[in-house]
């Protein structure tokens, strides 16, 4: 079997996607999503893709805004990409591929916008409009919204706490040496 | 001086194992008895059957890790030791459900924590179950067999802080607490239970039957998914296995066929049933995977101006049942408290905010403890819920259903807990639910407390007791098994595992496991041997 990244059809996504029957049927958009952008891994990652990064770049600092103390180890951004991707990488296909149908919802232009708030692009969002954004998604009244905003932040959240230089600023002096 | 590595020591001796994720064919194999997984009910019957002269093979769908791979840190074990890379959650995705998958299964990762099955369990499976021969007399000589076998002792040493909460607040309110035995011999108090015991002190499966399996001639196939059993009749014919990649996600292509005469799934909750709905068994009255459980647990942080440190030390050892049986066996759903281990990424998700929120809340995670309530689910005509189904890819995920009989429970944990923390001295106490902020005092908890929507995902839910799905009963109507494990319709195949239980167990549930399994390997030898 493949290790490609477990990416899948547009189309199933619309169907049967993490956010999909509700959220998309009610922004009615099926159509035009099918066929557009590309699967494979963006440069230096297995799993993540060029159209995911911009998202996760203005996600983690926004979710991790206080908890890098300063000076802030200024890799704390991409070493928390890293981790996501290593997690997914060991997902089951199945979560996997929920995973990044969450990524392309959040991604794909015709959707962003309706769902998200956020009209432009990833990468001109402000601290603001990203913190707005993810307000909305952990109250929404759509169950499909929070269990987005709830994935969003367990990886990010795992990713970064997992890894040694996170832990000063949680107290945690590490493991004892067996 | 470095830990002994029991399990390295072994293989260089001789013990006979396959990688699956490695194999350069397809491979058959045979024995007399196949056991799928490795867990407390596959590496519980291994021991016993091999011991009493049948070969036996054992299948494992995730990777051989020892001592040795066990380095506490969150960012290896999980991924590596957890089903779905601890990703697994309810089919909605608002429940996490951590289930290990290694050799030894969810006892590699597991708490220690090792309760008999409650009494009250047992005479209410015999009465609304027509579970037979699982009374208290008939398990006392397995279950203290298999303490015998793990070390299981009342915890010797003080408690940490995280733990002592419980205590200091019953002992004020008058609430009944205790002291949680523990499957442990020379532990080093250290406090990394879920991610592989280092120091090999924890009683696992993989320190204890599955070694003595080895060496008793048992083999082992491990990185290798049991997919479906193949049937002629009323029998299971050979069961078909797929090798596994290294980081055991996906299926590498290579095909193992096995045959024994005696063929018993121990997989635990929610992969046994998916092995039976994938391999189309026989299921004429629609019960496999139906009415699984998983003690539903939500969480309460307090801080203290004290240090707790809720990452260090025996990560269970107090436990509270004054709630358990409060409304009788199936009045208003009971629950058990305890504590769970606090290292920094968990407890993220948990404490679960973003922003400046999290970080002041992460700070604080020395100065913080954590209660959580185990809901004994199944009990009751109204309690949650859930059924396995198979995803189209034939992966399992549970759909479990909560009900209003349920949440109310959770309502009244989140107060058992609020109180029981500031009786121990908290300074705040926070209910993990999205819209709860910190409460300075009890009346000020009571009344937030009261006011929290309890919804999926805005209200923090998880399981580590998978249980159910597989009932055993002497209907077939409603059960898969008979008393004995056996399938109902399907001669050579048993079940033992967790999945067998009609109801949650109400305590943690491994020793149940042992002692049922324990006592059903024993008959199923006497059976074989006939
Ligand atoms: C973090 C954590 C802490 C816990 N703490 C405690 C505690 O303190 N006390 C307590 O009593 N209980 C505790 N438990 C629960 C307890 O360990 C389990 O209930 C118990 O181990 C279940 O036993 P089992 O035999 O049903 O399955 P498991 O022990 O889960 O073993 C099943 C094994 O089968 C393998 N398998 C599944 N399907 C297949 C397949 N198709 N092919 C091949 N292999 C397969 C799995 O990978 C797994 O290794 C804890 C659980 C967790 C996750
Ligand atoms: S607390 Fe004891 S059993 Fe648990 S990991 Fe540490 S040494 Fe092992």
């Amino acid at each position: 079997m493949t290790t490609a990244p477990a990416s899948s059809s547009r189309r199933n996504l619309l169907r049967f996607g993490l956010l999909g029957g509700a959220a998309l049927a009610t922004v009615g958009l099926t159509a035009s999503l099918t066929g557009c952008s590309a699967d494979a891994p963006a440069a230096g990652f297995s799993q993540l893709r060029d159209g995911d990064l911009p998202l996760l770049r203005r996600l983690i600092p926004v979710i991790l805004d206080g908890a890098v103390p300063p000076p802030a180890p200024p890799d704390a951004t991409a070493a928390t990409l890293a981790g996501i991707d290593r997690a997914i990488a060991h997902l089951s296909p199945a979560l996997a591929t929920q995973v990044l149908q969450l990524f392309d919802l959040l991604t794909l232009p015709v959707t962003r916008g309706p769902l998200t708030g956020i009209w432009g692009d990833w990468t001109s969002a402000s601290d603001e409009q990203v913190r707005a954004f993810l307000g909305r998604w952990e109250g929404s009244r759509l169950m499909l919204l929070r269990q987005g905003y709830s994935s969003l932040l367990q990886l990010t959240l795992m990713s970064w706490y997992s890894q040694p230089q996170a832990w000063a600023a949680c107290g945690y002096p590490g493991p004892p040496t067996v | 001086m470095p830990v002994p590595d029991l399990f390295a020591e072994g293989l260089a001796r001789g013990w006979k194992t396959h990688d699956g994720s490695r194999l350069e064919a397809d491979l058959t194999l045979e024995a007399d008895i196949a056991i799928v997984g490795t867990g407390a009910g596959g590496g519980t019957s291994a021991e016993l059957l091999s011991a009493a002269g049948f070969k036996v093979l054992l299948i494992e769908e995730g990777p051989l890790k020892t001592s040795r791979d066990f380095h506490m840190q969150e960012a290896e074990a999980y991924p590596s030791l957890y089903q779905e890379a601890i990703g697994r959650t309810s089919k909605d995705g608002a429940i996490t459900i951590l289930q290990g998958r290694t050799v030894g299964g969810t006892t590699v990762v597991n708490w220690t924590s090792s309760f008999r099955t409650p009494v009250a369990t047992l005479s209410h499976w015999a009465d609304a179950h027509g579970v037979r021969g699982h009374g208290v007399e008939d398990l006392a000589p397995w279950f203290e067999r298999m303490e015998r076998r793990l070390g299981i002792e009342p915890w010797p040493v003080a408690p940490n802080a995280n733990n002592d909460v419980i205590r200091a607040g019953c002992q004020a309110l008058g609430y009944d607490w205790a002291v949680i035995p523990r499957n442990v011999r020379g532990c080093w108090n250290l406090g990394y239970c879920g991610m592989g015991c280092p120091t090999n002190a924890k009683q696992s499966m993989l320190v204890t039957t599955v070694p003595a399996t080895l060496e008793n001639g048992g083999e082992l196939l491990y990185l290798a998914r049991a997919e479906r059993l193949h049937f002629a009749g009323d029998r299971v014919d050979w069961l078909e296995c797929l090798g596994m990649d290294d980081r055991c996600v996906a299926p590498n292509g290579r095909r193992i066929v096995v045959r024994a005469r005696h063929y018993i799934l121990a997989g635990g909750g929610i992969n046994t049933p998916a092995v039976l709905l994938r391999s189309d068994a026989p299921d004429p009255h629609g019960r496999t995977g139906k009415r699984t459980f998983l003690h539903p647990v939500n969480f309460s942080a307090a801080l203290f101006d004290e240090v707790i440190n809720p990452f260090y030390g025996a990560p269970q050892s107090i436990y509270s049942d004054h709630f358990q049986w409060q409304g009788g066996i199936d009045g208003p759903i009971g629950y058990k408290l305890e504590v769970p281990p606090m290292h920094p990424a968990i407890a993220s998700t948990l404490l679960g905010r973003f922003g400046v929120d999290n970080a002041l809340r992460m700070e604080q995670l020395p100065h913080t403890n954590v209660l959580i309530a185990l809901l004994r689910d199944g009990f009751h005509p109204e309690s949650a819920e859930g059924t396995v189904l198979l995803r189209d890819d034939g992966s399992p995920t549970l759909d479990y259903r909560m009900t209003d009989y349920t949440w109310d429970g959770l309502r009244r944990a989140y107060h058992s807990m609020a109180d029981i923390q500031f009786a121990a001295g908290a300074r705040e106490v926070l209910p993990l639910h999205n819209a709860a902020r910190h409460a300075r005092s009890l009346a000020e908890a009571r009344a937030l407390i009261d006011d929290l929507p309890l919804e999926l995902f805005r209200t923090r839910l998880g399981s580590a007791h998978v249980m159910g799905g597989c009932a055993m009963g002497e209907d077939a109507r409603t059960a898969v098994v008979d008393s004995l494990g056996r399938h109902h319709q399907v001669e050579n195949l048993s079940i033992h595992d967790g999945s067998l239980f009609p109801t949650s167990i109400g305590a943690n549930p491994q020793l149940s496991v042992y002692g049922v399994t324990a006592r059903l390997s024993s008959l199923l030898a006497e059976r074989l041997r006939a």
